[in-house]
């Protein structure tokens, strides 16, 4: 038996755990006692990590479709088709006739040889990944305000936070050992807990102040917070003095956010608002935890900009237990990011605009015209290949048919697309419309690197060999840009690929696989000596000056009508992970939640004469599933929540292509639905 | 009457111990991995890794994570093969030197191997088990902050069960048997054992009754067991409040060293008609573990299933067998992200004041 020190392939988190082999499969996986993070625990899905690895029904082998048919293909076949292809359609039709999509399920060392591929090997801008879905606003929203779009603190400081304000985040299902740190502060030492959440997820039954907006009005509640502090002069006058600026315009656009007003637009009841400001306000120690329910939105970069407002004009950034925390959906999305597998930067955040960014990239890659022209977004490349505009896309460890909004047009896309590639290491839905799959490797089999989302860069190790004839991930790529005359991709082990990236990146400019041991390290992290950084923005912000950026409320894309009366608001379980294609393989996890089903208010269900379990037809303009309903009191009136797992009823089948202007990130947390009996 | 003379063994001489056994057994001990954890792991076959493992093998003050129930009791365990029509077993029958787990652990394997026979032979666990030597290494001082080993008597030190076991006196243990197994073992590997006619008795009752005073955490334990088995006793308002803090990650129920449910599950591929049957840990925290084919669940309710937990160890164990079905180990407050432990709902019961 072996037992080997790794990285938990779920959630942003980042706990550190054991994985035990006998040599052919794992056998166990257990929480390491000294990482930070894990400190000798881990949540259900952790504790269950070892399972779907060994599932009899890996992909083993390189397919090609033959007559609508996968057949048994090797490497060499494989392979050959997919640059022969990608090469005539980069010739015939130009470079941005391709597109890749890359996965923050694998490591950064993979984001990073798939954003080269498609750079300096296909000569497109056209890559991008989940993290479009789930945090592309608080790049674009942090940025915008602060200079950096990531967590600003770190994990373990929550348990120190005097108040803490969590909103769009079930942070005990989704990020547990983050939520775990949260109910501690509350209950061991005191903390006060706001949650503003249009679900009653667990942390609101601790909460001293729990609000059940209407899904999609957060600008306006956020305002609304902001409206009474600066009118019970509340505000930081000295912090805003020597560290922001634009505090006169956010002053002009939330005047008109009275707590009458926001309650109006919110449902909040005013005293709530008031409330929760002064709480927020005058603690010293104040952390703001959110998630996708403040990203997925139309309006996601107005909302986490709204959100940096508030933590700036307290003053709650900059030290200990205080900041601006996105908590990251994936393993490894803040490191996908970082790696730069986004269609606008390189690796650091590295603009592909800027010249002198493209002239260093270009000399390191030994590389002549890499291009400079932005590239197309998820949802954007998805549809150009239904479009015919995108000709060969390749999909990396992502599921676009489940996890994409309005999974008919998905489907539609991609059977349309001429040709498409697929590496997973299950055959999913996205899979069955492949041209060519490649067989890739699971994260106990392969050395590499995650980036939790308190930015700690941390090692993940090769455990067990892949299955049959999969490969490591960064392996398959090389291969790829070998054959298609590239010599710039050849490496023998991922450090090798990380100590590229550390020299093209500043950020990562101190990092190497032995600066990583035992537990990782926080970027920035520019220079061999430094110990890495828990906050961000001490002394000044990224960016220099701290910049409000004042939003006023618009509503959601969709409202509700005489038809379509519900809104429907979508998100993940605890027992589950994203497109469910590895907890499905996990007895434990896929036992406790077998099912999809809908979330409905008791009333509502009352109402409809509706029991519980029973099944029910819920329809929006796009499209219709059956499934079983949940009668309770999680969300309000009005409201339904279906967990976008299920294949069998998948929630994306109902939701809209309506995404934010800047950041095109979808609003998978509200649109209008019906619901029939059956 | 015979005077068995003490046994003595130099603390620099385990590591040459170890290794001669390793020969004839799977040798079990707690190891350091170079980040600090300490697990309880087989020796490695391979002369130069079997090396390098003797290096990092941690006798004392050792916080393994998890109990040594997985030795016998694995998280994950191939019960038997199939393909086509045709089924193979694969019970797993080593013999194994259990060599430095704490008397807790012994009582949690002790309490495990009762209930794997007593209602039905599991041959799964059985296999695994009967062919093992127990070395039990008593604790100078408690290695967690939340072991409370000498409120339920199931420490530092065995008084029975063990094959042999250990008393830290500085450079050497002494050795104490409890069994005709643990002598035999002595007799082979004698070379590595001083045998004195000097009477140590007091020495080693000094020690033991130092490290009895050096775990400072004491609760009213044999309280908690009588107010847990009247049947008027349900602390609902303590489970309730658990259960809200409860982030159900299972971490109490897979470190338990009693800890013994299981689920059974088929690994299968349907293009080669061939799989495996195994089972791995369950835990009864889980709303699926009750869920009945209807959908009905008599233990729907959160804090229903926070009062299974606690029943289970304190009283219906205890009422069934004598034993209570908690060891005194800490381990569930150590391995609980929300920091409830077993300790602190004895303390909330028998002291009747809030605590988590």
């Amino acid at each position: 038996m072996s037992r080997v020190l790794t990285t938990c392939i779920y959630c942003g988190c980042g706990c550190g755990l054991y994985l035990v082999s006998d040599g052919k499969k794992l056998t166990g996986a257990y929480p390491s006692r000294n990482h930070p993070v894990s400190r000798g625990a881990l949540c259900v899905k952790g504790w269950n990590s070892y399972e779907f690895s060994n599932d009899l029904n890996r992909l083993t082998s390189p397919l090609i479709k033959k007559d609508g048919k996968f057949i048994l293909a090797s490497w060499d076949e494989a392979l050959e088709l997919v640059v022969k292809k990608f090469k005539h359609y980069k010739d015939t039709f130009g470079s941005d006739s391709l597109a890749f999509l890359s996965s923050a399920k694998t490591t950064n060392e993979e984001n990073f040889l798939m954003m080269k591929l498609a750079r300096a090997v296909f000569k497109t801008n056209n890559i991008d990944h989940c993290a479009r879905l789930c945090h592309a606003s608080t790049i674009a929203g942090l940025s915008l305000a602060f200079g950096s779009g990531a967590m600003t603190n770190s994990i373990n400081e929550f348990e120190d936070a005097e108040v803490i304000l969590v909103t769009g985040s079930d942070t005990t299902a989704q990020h547990p050992l983050i939520g775990s740190r949260i109910i501690n502060a509350v209950k061991d030492k005191g903390a006060k807990l706001i949650v503003i959440d249009p679900r009653r997820i667990q942390l609101a039954d601790m909460a001293a102040i729990y609000a059940q907006p209407r899904c999609g009005t957060d600008v306006a509640w956020i305002n609304g917070l902001i409206y009474v502090i600066i009118e019970e002069n509340l505000y930081d006058r000295k912090f805003i003095e020597e560290r922001t600026e634009g505090f006169s315009e956010l002053k002009k656009v939330v005047e008109d956010y009275t707590p009458e007003f926001v309650e109006k637009i919110t449902a909040i009841p005013k005293e709530k608002i008031i409330e929760a400001a002064r709480l927020y306000a005058k603690a010293r120690k104040s952390m703001i935890v959110y998630s996708m329910g403040i990203t997925q939105h139309t309006t996601g970069v107005d909302n986490v900009a709204s959100l940096a407002n508030l933590a700036m004009v307290t003053g709650h950034i900059g030290f200990e237990s205080t900041g601006v925390n996105p908590l990251r959906g994936q393993n490894n999305v803040q490191g996908s990011c970082d790696a730069g597998a986004l269609p606008d930067v390189y690796s650091g955040y590295q603009k592909v605009t800027d010249e002198n960014v493209k002239m260093k990239f270009e000399q390191a890659w030994n590389v002549e015209d890499l291009p400079s022209k932005i590239g197309l977004t998820v949802t954007e490349i998805i549809s150009a290949a239904g479009d015919g505009k995108i000709k060969g896309l390749y999909i990396m460890g992502e599921n676009p048919v489940i996890s994409d909004p309005d999974s008919n047009h998905v489907r539609k896309c991609l059977s349309k697309v001429e040709f498409l590639v697929v590496q997973d290491i299950f055959l999913t839905d996205t899979a069955e419309y492949a041209d060519v799959i490649l067989p890739g490797a699971g994260f106990a089999e392969k050395d590499g690197t995650f980036t939790n989302t308190e930015r700690r860069v941390e090692r993940i190790r090769k455990v067990i060999s892949p299955p049959g004839q999969a490969k490591a991930d960064w392996e398959i790529l090389c291969e790829i840009a070998g054959r298609t005359g590239y010599k710039g991709m050849d490496y023998k082990h991922p450090s090798e690929i990380m100590d590229e990236m550390a020299s093209l990146t500043p950020v990562y400019g101190g990092i190497n696989y032995d600066k990583l041991e035992p537990y990782g390290i926080q970027w920035p992290c520019p220079t061999k000596d430094h110990p890495g950084t828990p906050i961000l923005h001490k002394e000044k912000f990224t960016k220099g000056k701290g910049t409000f950026t004042p939003r006023t409320y618009i509503q959601p894309a969709e409202s509700t009508d005489d038809e379509y009366n519900f809104v429907l608001t979508t998100g993940r379980i605890y027992w589950h992970w994203h497109t469910r294609t590895m907890t499905n393989r996990t007895s434990t996890l896929e036992r406790e939640s077998p099912e999809p089903y809908v979330e409905m208010n008791y009333e509502d269900a009352q109402n409809l004469q509706i029991r519980d379990d029973q099944l029910i037809k819920v329809s929006s303009r796009r499209g219709s599933i059956i499934l079983k309903v949940k009668a309770g009191n999680i969300v309000p009136k009005g409201t339904l929540f279906i967990p976008f797992h299920y294949r069998e009823a998948a929630a994306n089948i109902l939701t809209i292509l309506a995404v934010d202007p800047v950041a095109k990130i979808p609003e998978y947390k509200v649109c209008a639905v019906k619901v029939e009996r059956i | 009457m015979k005077i068995s003379k003490v046994k003595i063994i130099e603390k620099e001489k385990i590591k040459d111990l170890l290794k001669e056994a390793s020969q004839e057994w799977d040798v079990y001990v707690p190891q350091k991995f170079s980040d600090g954890d300490v697990w309880m792991d087989q020796l490695p076959e391979d002369r130069q890794l079997l090396d390098d493992a003797l290096e990092n093998v941690m006798l004392e003050d050792a916080d393994t994570v998890i109990s040594p129930k997985d030795i016998f009791f694995p998280q994950l365990e191939t019960i038997l093969k199939f393909k086509d029509d045709k089924i193979l077993e694969t019970p797993e029958f080593s013999q194994k030197l259990i060599f430095g787990i704490r008397s807790c652990d012994l009582k949690g394997i002790l309490f495990s191997d009762d209930f794997y026979s007593r209602n039905f032979e599991d041959i799964y666990y059985k296999s695994r088990m009967q062919n093992r030597l127990i070395v039990v290494i008593g604790c100078l001082k408690p290695p967690r902050p939340a072991c409370f080993c000498t409120s339920a008597n199931t420490g530092p030190f065995a008084e029975e069960g063990f094959d042999l076991q250990l008393v830290d006196s500085g450079n050497s243990y002494f050795v104490e048997t409890g069994s005709k197994k643990g002598q035999e073992f002595i007799d082979v590997h004698k070379k590595f054992f001083i045998e004195s006619d000097e009477n140590f008795d007091m020495t080693v009752k000094e020690i033991k009754i130092k490290a009895y005073d050096s775990i400072k955490l004491k609760v009213d334990f044999q309280e908690a067991l009588n107010l847990m088995t009247q049947d008027s006793f349900i602390p609902e308002e303590n489970y309730r409040r658990i259960s809200e803090r409860c982030i159900y990650c299972g971490g109490c129920l897979y470190v338990c060293p009693t800890c013994t449910c299981f689920n059974v599950f088929d690994n299968f591929n349907d293009k080669d008609k061939e799989g495996e049957r195994l089972r791995n840990w369950d835990a009864c925290v889980f709303e699926g573990y009750t869920r009945e084919a209807s959908g009905h669940n008599p233990r729907k309710e959160k804090w229903l299933r926070t009062a299974r937990r606690y029943e289970h160890k304190l009283k219906f164990d205890y009422k069934l067998t004598g034993m209570s079905g908690c060891v005194a180990c800490g381990r569930c407050l150590s391995s609980c992200p929300v920091n409830i432990g077993m300790s602190e709902f004895i303390q909330e019961i028998t002291e009747k004041r809030k605590i988590m």
